[in-house]
């Protein structure tokens, strides 16, 4: 059985109305600025967020602010504990009758991949644990994009970042492997887990719609295109983010109670397309081709899609 | 000793140039030291980096305050309190601006003060390069032309500076030949050689402390970031054709700013003051509707 968007089914029944406003200081072609917009389109403007430090932190640069709602600002490690103090405050305060329940906030963590992945890891397995009711939106951009591109747990195989870079011992730039956070959120078995990518919006948008549905942790991992770090033209975000989802290198899915469901099975292009396109790949291209580096990216994805037995 | 400032934007090559003239003057048997500024590295935000060039061992550090010669990658930058240009030039201070505009008209623009060049390095990059591209290779050679280092050296600090950075050697090449033809066609401006800049003595003053209420944040304040004009971060701009859109709202589903927003009738309008330049829009157009075009001072302002 395929996947059926409910809520969102063409384009022209995103929103129009900005929840995330314009002005902010993020690099001109932000994946994640992009994502966040488009999810904030249906979460509105009754938030919490509650962001750890990271890219995102230039959102809310003072004096200026692009939300409506409020917004605090945590350690990259502390997010997840942020929210639970705002829940329970909220909670409280219903509680004795000081906020009425029509006025309650969603608790949204804003987090990057080095926060997420890394630093921020015990605290959300922690909050899950406790199904604290919240979401948590993670921009992933492979590597700690703030400080300038460094090696992060979700920087995959073959990447080249500031402190993995292409050398005579390891000419492929990072030899790790991406860390499987989906995964492991899935085995806290949440109600809600999804990936999203922003050249996807309606996709993107139903999720969120789905998510609103369930009290708990509901957990969303964004393919955050990065014109800074992964060294493309601004411009071609969306071909780079397309291009993730298609060659299935980022496959889109939702796990509910712990139940993986695909919801847009790619083509399946060569990986290749979308290694070119960017510059912290280029050294598997020049000055020599590296092909065993490339059949490897390849096969890793060939075998997940092998048992995801489409 | 030669002192070096580079302004630019993120993503522009202002930091590379540095290292490129630092290199340059290291092969040509200078002591040479590069720096970029630390801070917020992004896309289109204000960036500087510094070279200072010297026959002795260098011992200053940090941020040139007194610099020989500015380096301006984006006119708009000059407009811009954030950037610093101002700081330390007088009127002995060479200023090159990437500009279509002459020294002179540019001179009778602003209050800076210097004495003015310009080059289209832009234009030039866009011409020979092909495509938008960082300009790092061709603010390099002009500065090294201004300094006064050879042209073989720029060549090869170029070739050394942007093989660190991966890009392949047809590339390199081409950013040579269009660095050399930079290097010849800057209009060059006479830098006092010799001449040793006073020191004056800051004095030190007393700050003045304010209680902690004035000008304390104001944490309940709504939502502002949308009266900050992106303006200044635009290299290019995109252009809706209205005959040509579809009304597909992709572009309106696409940009990362929020920038675009539809009218009543359905089609997409873009508010410049909110745009950033990153043409993400025009990449995810169906029907060409939206089309690349070059800011100048004049369009960025309206």
């Amino acid at each position: 059985m395929t996947w059926q968007r409910e809520t969102f089914k063409k384009i022209k029944q995103i929103p129009r109305e900005e929840h995330v406003l314009p002005g902010t200081a993020l690099c001109a072609g932000c994946g994640g600025l992009e994502a966040l917009r488009l999810a904030a389109k249906v979460l509105g403007d009754d938030v919490v967020y509650v962001n750890a430090a990271g890219c995102f932190t230039m959102l809310a640069a003072y004096p200026f602010t692009p939300f409506k709602g409020s917004w605090l600002y945590t350690t990259m490690g502390s997010a997840p504990a942020g929210a639970q103090g705002v829940r329970d405050a909220l909670d409280v305060l219903i509680a004795k009758g000081r906020l009425s329940k029509e006025e309650d906030l969603k608790v949204v963590v804003l987090g990057g991949d080095g926060s997420t992945y890394d630093m921020a890891l015990s605290s959300t397995s922690g909050a899950i644990t406790r199904k604290l009711d919240f979401y948590y939106f993670c921009y992933d951009n492979e590597a700690y994009g703030n400080t300038g591109m460094q090696l992060s747990p979700a920087t995959p195989y073959g990447a080249r970042t500031t402190t993995s870079p292409c050398s005579l011992q390891h000419p492929s730039g990072t030899t790790q492997e991406k860390k499987d956070i989906f995964e492991i959120w899935r085995a806290h078995k949440p109600p809600y887990i999804a990936t999203v990518a922003p050249r996807y919006p309606l996709d993107l948008e139903e999720k969120f719609a789905r998510a609103s549905k369930f009290t708990g942790p509901k957990l969303f991992l964004a393919l955050s295109a990065c014109p800074t770090g992964w060294l493309y033209d601004p411009g071609e975000t969306p071909e780079v983010a397309k291009l993730a989802v298609e060659t299935g290198l980022w496959p889109l899915k939702e796990a509910i109670n712990g139940v993986i469901t695909h919801t847009y099975i790619p083509k399946r292009k060569p990986v290749e397309e979308y290694l070119k396109l960017q510059g912290r790949f280029r050294h598997l291209f020049e000055p020599t081709r590296q092909d065993e580096a490339i059949r490897h990216i390849q096969a890793r994805v060939d075998d997940y899609w092998k048992q995801v037995n489409v | 000793m030669r002192a070096v400032r580079f302004h630019g934007r993120g993503g522009q090559g202002a930091k590379t140039a540095s290292r490129i003239l630092g290199t340059a003057a290291f092969l040509e048997g200078f002591v040479a030291q590069d720096s970029p500024m630390y801070g917020p590295e992004r896309r289109g935000a204000p960036v500087a980096a510094f070279t200072r060039i010297a026959q002795t061992p260098i011992r200053e550090r940090g941020v040139i305050v007194h610099p020989d010669l500015v380096v301006i990658a984006d006119a708009s930058l000059m407009q811009d309190p954030a950037a610093h240009v101002p700081e330390g030039v007088d009127e002995r201070t060479v200023v090159f601006v990437n500009s279509p505009l002459t020294a002179e008209q540019l001179q009778s623009q602003t209050s800076l003060p210097g004495r003015f060049t310009t080059l289209d390095l832009t234009g030039i990059a866009l011409q020979q390069l092909g495509k938008r591209t960082a300009i790092s290779a061709l603010l390099g050679a002009v500065a090294g032309s201004l300094i006064g280092l050879g042209q073989e050296s720029i060549r090869e600090a170029i070739a050394r500076e942007l093989a660190e950075l991966g890009l392949a050697a047809p590339m390199i090449e081409r950013n040579q030949t269009v660095a050399a033809q930079c290097y010849e066609t800057v209009p060059r401006v006479a830098i006092d050689v010799g001449l040793r800049r006073p020191t004056a003595p800051v004095p030190l003053r007393t700050p003045t402390y304010d209680p902690p209420t004035r000008g304390a944040a104001s944490i309940t304040a709504g939502p502002n970031s949308a009266i900050r004009s992106m303006a200044g971060w635009r290299t290019f701009r995109p252009v809706l054709r209205p005959d040509l859109c579809n009304g597909c709202w992709l572009c309106f589903a696409n940009c990362p700013e929020g920038a675009i927003t539809i009218k009543p009738d359905g089609k997409p309008a873009i508010y410049y003051p909110h745009c950033k330049g990153c043409l993400d829009c025009v990449e995810v157009c169906p029907t060409d509707a939206l089309t690349v075009e070059r800011e100048t001072a004049a369009t960025r302002e309206a």
